[in-house]
């Protein structure tokens, strides 16, 4: 059994690359797969703390590399989901610490033991950058409706079509505003897939329970209500490659708005 | 100079407008002075018309008059003439007796040598210098200065804990840069023991064993957090036997900081520590002896990292991600961080030590 490395990664910053592999890889954990989220944001790690974990590593990426621990020591497993374990990055050091060859080889080992392999990539298109796509076979480019974060996601899709590994590549789009789009404030989804010609994997709805989420270190998949936990959810069995209909995120907020969806469905 | 009528509002330590505008307005805000003639100290900061006019307008909203501004600069001085405000200089003030720098000699108790300063990964910490900043010392006049105002109103704009620190920072020079610890990364710490995160068993179709006996335990008080009990102090005996050859510090070799340790920054140390400040999450404290921080403790602290396990870390507050002393690690309970601090009304004085190969917190006793 050969599970799959999935790089999250977006080149601008603040696009939700590190929410996405939080929720994405509680998700799928959910679902019944074993999985280990790596963070390569070494000396900026902020994975550890949206899964609540930061009390619990000893043992970093860093130390696997240099060798001052085994691979399976430095994984630290989730407080709820046994399926889940983190290979945290470390704070004391930069990217420099770890090379692509080094990530690589880390990638293939868990990739025998795990059914899903996530890498949160850094920012940038620097080292952090090879380092993380290095060991990778497919990849989420995560971006917003925003013209800044289109082009980067653009320049992030060359460079992964010019990776060898790299089979596949698919667009999840963030903190989108249904509101907005209808009144053509915002880019729409439909407009981001044009623009960059890319297969979409989903859809997330701008959302308030993320901020409160990662205040917790709790990923908000875990809150049945959420709308962009529902969304996460959708994702994840995208990934398995069940066939999941787009979540409709445009619902209806108000009483009369309800009332309204009520007979326009009607007719 | 001034009399009842007549509000001062001393703006001289701030550097920008968005500054000046931020903190008159919240002076304006907190206390009710509608109706009372404003004084802006500015002292040397240049204003152009456009900012003087937004923030006489901004006093005005507020129910006050811009009556005098106190500058040295002559051209903010032309402007506030042209726009009908009294100028005046602003009276030097003369240093207090209070402030004057401390002799060597009465600091003798606090003096401690480092034997060997290149062992530590801290530059400048051997020298304690004596030498007080006049700068400093008349920003902290004008910052008693704007308080003595806020105090009059029934307000207490800081606490007593932030008053000491800035008199400690005032007399001590500042340590020029911590320096992460990257080339000799494991040069202090022994080969950590063999704690076990988490055993991967993957045999066939068997689901991830949910033990939590190889994970690392989480440290506990020692004492009821609702009671203080005074007796618990001297009874709890070292139980701990150290284990092989521990590396026992040198008690007179102290590294003594004055200075926030911040996220990814690591101190270490071939003795004890002492730093006047806070350690925030993700900064890590490594030291052969005992660790004591006179502030909030939120990164890492491993005391008596080369096996001293009756090193001890102590902390004003302690919030620690991770204590670690000689082998033993624990970690923070779950849903116990403190993410923004008030400070001193939270202080809790305690201490770690290691009890029957666990790691205990003990209140520091107060008499």
């Amino acid at each position: 059994m050969a599970g799959s490395v999935i790089v999250i990664t977006s080149g601008k910053g603040g696009v939700g690359k590190t929410t996405t592999s939080a929720n994405i890889g509680t998700a799928l954990a959910h679902l019944g797969y074993k999985v280990v989220l790596i963070d390569t944001d070494i000396g900026l790690r902020n994975l550890d703390l949206l899964l609540g974990l930061e009390n619990r590593i000893v043992y970093t990426i860093v130390d696997v590399v240099e060798e001052r621990c085994k691979l399976k020591q430095a994984l630290v497993k989730d407080k709820k989901n046994p399926n889940l374990c983190l290979l945290a990055a470390a704070q004391t050091r930069d990217k420099s610490a770890v090379d692509a060859d080094q990530l690589k080889n880390i990638c293939e080992k868990l990739k025998e033991d795990f059914d899903y392999v996530l890498v949160d990539c850094p920012a940038g298109i620097e080292q952090g950058f090879q380092n993380a796509v290095a060991g990778a076979n497919e990849a989420i480019v995560v971006t917003t409706p925003e013209m800044s974060a289109i082009r980067d996601a653009d320049r992030i899709i060359g460079l992964l079509e010019s990776k060898e590994g790299v089979e596949r590549y698919r667009l999840l789009v963030n903190r989108v505003r249904p509101k907005l789009i209808k009144s053509n404030d915002m880019m729409g989804v439909d407009d981001v897939v044009e623009i960059l010609s890319c297969d979409l994997i989903g859809v997330i709805p701008e959302d308030t329970n993320i901020i409160t989420s990662t205040n917790k270190g709790e990923p908000v998949v875990n809150d049945e209500k959420s709308l962009a936990g529902m969304a996460y959810i959708n994702v994840a069995k995208r990934i398995t490659g069940e066939d999941v209909p787009l979540l409709d995120i445009d619902e209806p907020t108000t009483f009369i708005d309800k009332i309204k969806k009520f007979f326009a469905k009607k007719a | 100079m001034y009399d009842n009528e007549y509000f001062v509002v001393d703006m001289a330590s701030c550097t920008s407008t968005g500054e000046i505008i931020n903190s008159l307005s919240l002076a304006l805000e907190t206390l009710n002075h509608s109706g009372k003639k404003i004084v802006l100290k500015l002292n040397e900061s240049y204003l152009n018309q456009s900012q003087m006019l937004s923030i006489q307008s901004l006093i005005t909203s507020y129910g006050c008059i811009l009556d005098t501004v106190e500058t040295v600069n002559e051209d903010t001085a032309k402007i506030a003439e042209n726009m009908n405000i009294f100028v005046q200089k602003p009276i030097e003030r003369r240093v207090e007796e209070k402030y004057e720098t401390p002799k060597k000699e009465e600091f003798e108790p606090f003096t401690i040598n480092v034997e060997n300063p290149n062992d530590i990964a801290v530059k400048d910490v051997t020298g304690l210098h004596f030498e007080a900043d006049l700068d400093a010392i008349q920003k902290q006049q004008n910052n008693i200065n704007i308080n003595n105002d806020l105090r009059e109103a029934g307000i207490n704009p800081r606490s007593d804990f932030e008053s000491i620190e800035a008199q400690i920072s005032s007399q001590y020079t500042q340590v020029e840069e911590i320096i992460p610890a990257v080339d000799e990364y494991s040069k202090i710490v022994s080969p950590i023991p063999s704690i076990e995160q988490f055993e991967v068993n993957f045999e066939e179709n068997k689901e991830f064993e949910n033990t939590e006996k190889n994970s690392i335990g989480v440290y506990k008080k020692a004492y009821d957090e609702n009671q203080l009990q005074d007796d618990q102090w001297e009874e709890v005996d070292f139980y701990e036997t150290p284990t092989s050859d521990p590396v026992v510090s040198d008690t007179k070799n102290t590294t003594y900081i004055n200075q926030t340790l911040r996220s990814g920054q690591i101190l270490e140390a071939d003795g004890n520590v002492v730093i006047i400040g806070d350690c925030h999450p993700g900064s890590e404290i490594r030291a052969l002896g005992d660790i004591t921080v006179w502030g909030v403790l939120s990164g890492i602290a491993h005391a008596g990292c080369k096996g001293n396990m009756n090193a001890k870390v102590r902390a004003l507050k302690m919030n620690a991600v991770q204590l670690r002393i000689g082998n033993c690690y624990s970690r923070r309970p779950d849903g116990t961080n403190i993410p923004y601090i008030i400070r001193s009304s939270i202080f809790t004085p305690e201490e770690a030590r290691v009890v029957d190969g666990e790691i205990m917190l003990f209140k520091i006793n107060q008499n």
